[in-house]
């Protein structure tokens, strides 16, 4: 802090010099001028975050607090329910002199009917399977895949493009694919020579057939991001290391588990994490899978997969407003919890 | 372990550009348990050797030797050599330690943890870097970094070590000093050694043996003192040696040697003629068209030469003081103290072009310090073809 007045003391009197070059006349005495008023620091930076500050607040942070708050209030319904007075939507509302809020009724109850609802644990159970399942599947084999693109020279090019293009296809086509390429009489059944349908409860798909084509599904899907991740990561590694290793005998797979993998960890802690906050989220590739509509999640009752961010959307489609933010806020524990355990091993397991 | 290369060349080839030819047809035999420095200005072509004989580079033809056994084709895992490279190469996610064992775990995958820990303590004791087992490479200093890599090169005990440029990241007195560490651990282990650098000076205070290379062209081989004293051309004579020899344009008139105008001496291998030989174009058949038919033809025409330009080198400290009968007056512009020499730098009297640098002891400075032209008798002078082949 102390230099920070003789700092702007220099730059006023650099600039006053500059300008009296032309002018300075013998005799008469140098003026420093003193600027009347600096922009602090805070403020520049301040003024370059607001656009940003700005849609965050009104997309991000008011949103967040207001599902904690809207969870915790019973019975809470745009308009007649209680605490009808209390979220900002409906204080703009209350403006009107016609209307007539209620007053905010607080208790846990939310929580207590969401863990207490057999489809709201079905999509706990759901969701934590595709995470476990498909989330190790794909760092492995886009890891596989990024270390083998990088490995070969010809096509290179070629085959990164290849494996990029699921990126660029949109998520519900690419659902469509795969509900055709998994009916009865789709490709996969005949290159299999099997007569099996793999997504319609109704014509015999099982609760695991299900779960093998969203798995299949899911993997693919998130390949192409992680493997573009990887790859630039093995861009950074220094090929000193890999001769290093060969003169110290290390065999192909010792480099790629104690060289490839440690100096790729930054790499793979950023995919893990993404990977599973996204997995928590997993909607849409069930609904594009099933392809029935928004609220169809397979089986007979179609809700056979369904997650837990699709059971907040069901509860917002019947206005149980409360018990969709309950849910909502599980699930943030949930994935703030792991997001926690992973950073916490990666203190010890990531080398920067 | 002998390590013999014969008819050693690495062309590199790409797709823009010509082929490069890095080494060039290269054979030497390095004996075993010695310290052989590779020297040579960058881009020679050492490190290419270097790399070859570790198996990292593919030759693109010759052979190389590890004693009785060809191991051309062998792949560098099973070689058996210790490599230190320029950076080091350090593994960023090991401990020292585990730098030091990572190499164990390959070769020698059976042995005990005991063993293991009892091996680092030894590599660690011989570079002297024990206290830092437990740290990261980049905790380390420079200097620690690269006895770590000489210790996980060593741990493995290799046949043969390779140090390429081990000492170009470090400073002055940290270079002195693992200089000679190189050459006490070399000592110690008994390793065949070789070591690259474009360091005159730090090559001939360790090597046992140096090879000096020139556009992948190996161009003399000895013992450090001995390619100095009896350089066999004027490339290694110019290279070797600091401060570098003084060239002064030469000539051979009637079996006599002139330097700059002075008579030096008169000798019998002056007598002998230098045979110059020159390609000619043979006249091809033209077509109706006049176009020349066919591929050219050269006949190959030797001439002998008696009298002669040459270049006559002198190395800064083969002048003797002598104002009384001195062969070569010297105009001096100035001195420079050295503390335990004194060196003059000027001119040939008389030949303001030409420029001399001579040392003489620091005692004899009281005889030149007042005088403009000064007097040398050279004690030991070089001659050189014009193409840099040494007249002998």
């Amino acid at each position: 802090m102390t230099d920070k007045p003789n700092l702007t003391e220099n730059n006023a009197t650099v600039e006053t010099e500059s300008l009296s070059i032309g002018s300075y006349v013998e005799g008469t005495t140098l003026q420093v001028a003193k600027p009347k008023w600096f922009m602090p620091e805070w403020l520049k930076a301040l003024i370059a975050l607001v656009p940003a500050l700005f849609f965050l607040i009104i997309f991000m942070i008011y949103p967040i607090i207001n599902t904690f708050l809207l969870s915790f209030l019973e019975d809470f319904n745009w308009i007649g329910g209680s605490g009808s007075s209390f979220a900002i939507v409906n204080w703009i509302y209350s403006l009107n002199p016609d209307f007539r809020g209620n007053p905010a009724f607080w208790s846990f109850n939310n929580y207590v009917n969401v863990i207490g609802d057999p489809s709201f644990i079905n999509s706990i159970i759901n969701t934590a399977l595709m995470v476990v399942v498909s989330v190790p599947l794909t760092i492995v084999i886009s890891l596989l895949i990024a270390v083998c693109l990088n490995s070969i020279k010809v096509l290179q090019g070629f085959f990164q493009t290849v494996f990029f293009l699921p990126y660029v296809t949109n998520s519900i086509a690419l659902g469509m694919v795969f509900n055709v390429m998994f009916s009865k009489g789709g490709p996969i059944n005949s290159v299999f020579g099997l007569d099996f349908n793999w997504l319609l409860a109704a014509a015999g798909a099982t609760r695991w057939s299900m779960f093998f084509v969203v798995t299949i599904y899911s993997v693919w899907n998130g390949l192409a991001f992680k493997i573009l991740v990887f790859m630039s990561g093995l861009a950074t590694i220094d090929k000193q290391y890999y001769d290093a290793a060969r003169i110290d005998g290390a065999s192909k797979t010792k480099i790629f588990a104690r060289i490839t993998v440690p100096l790729l960890s930054p790499q793979i802690l950023y995919i893990t994490i993404t990977s599973f906050i996204g997995a928590f989220k997993a909607y849409t590739s069930v609904i594009a899978l099933f392809g029935n509509g928004a609220y169809d999640f397979g089986g007979t009752g179609g809700k056979e997969w369904m997650t837990v961010v699709g059971y907040v959307y069901i509860m917002m489609q019947r206005s149980q407003i409360g018990r969709a933010a309950a849910a909502s806020i599980i699930l943030l524990l949930l994935i703030l919890a792991i997001t926690l355990v992973q950073t916490l091993v990666s203190k010890k397991r990531v080398h920067y | 372990m002998e390590v013999r290369i014969e008819n050693l060349t690495k062309a590199f080839t790409s797709q823009k550009g010509p082929e490069v030819i890095a080494v060039n047809n290269m054979s030497f035999v390095i004996p075993d348990g010695k310290l052989v420095g590779l020297l040579g200005p960058s881009g020679c072509g050492k490190s290419t050797t270097l790399y070859m004989i570790a198996g990292l580079h593919k030759p693109t033809e010759g052979t190389i030797f590890f004693g009785d056994e060809e191991v051309t084709n062998v792949p560098p895992e099973h070689r058996g050599i210790g490599l230190v490279f320029q950076n080091y190469a350090l593994y960023p996610h090991f401990t020292v330690r585990q730098n030091i064992t990572f190499p164990l775990d390959n070769v020698r995958p059976k042995l005990s943890k005991q063993d293991k820990e009892a091996i680092a303590h030894e590599m660690a004791r011989i570079v002297d870097i024990e206290p830092y087992l437990d740290r990261k490479p980049k905790e380390l200093s420079g200097g620690q970094q690269q006895r770590v890599a000489i210790a996980r090169a060593l741990s493995k005990r290799p046949k043969v070590l390779l140090l390429d440029e081990p000492l170009s990241n470090l400073d002055a007195r940290l270079r002195l000093q693992t200089r000679e560490e190189i050459k006490r651990i070399q000592r110690e282990t008994g390793i065949t050694t070789v070591f690259v650098t474009h360091d005159q000076e730090e090559a001939m205070s360790i090597s046992d043996i140096i090879v000096v290379m020139k556009d992948g062209i190996v161009q003399q081989i000895g013992e450090p003192q001995s390619v100095y004293d009896e350089p066999g051309n004027l490339f290694v004579a110019k290279f070797l040696g600091s401060p570098a020899i003084n060239i002064f344009d030469g000539e051979i008139k009637k079996n006599v040697l002139f330097v700059e105008g002075v008579k030096l001496e008169e000798g019998e291998i002056y007598k002998k003629p230098f045979v110059l030989e020159e390609k000619i174009e043979l006249p091809r058949q033209l077509d109706e068209k006049g176009n020349p038919i066919g591929e050219v033809q050269y006949e190959t025409k030797t001439t002998e030469v008696l009298d002669r330009k040459v270049k006559v080198g002198i190395r800064p400290e083969s002048f003797r003081l002598n104002q009384e009968k001195g062969l070569i007056s010297i105009r001096k512009h100035y001195i420079e103290h050295i503390g335990r020499d004194i060196s003059i730098v000027g001119e040939i009297d008389g030949q303001s072009a030409s420029h001399v640098k001579v040392i003489i002891p620091s005692e004899l400075r009281a005889q030149v310090i007042d005088k403009e032209v000064s007097k040398f008798e050279p004690s030991r002078f070089y001659v050189f073809e014009e193409n840099g082949t040494r007249i002998k």
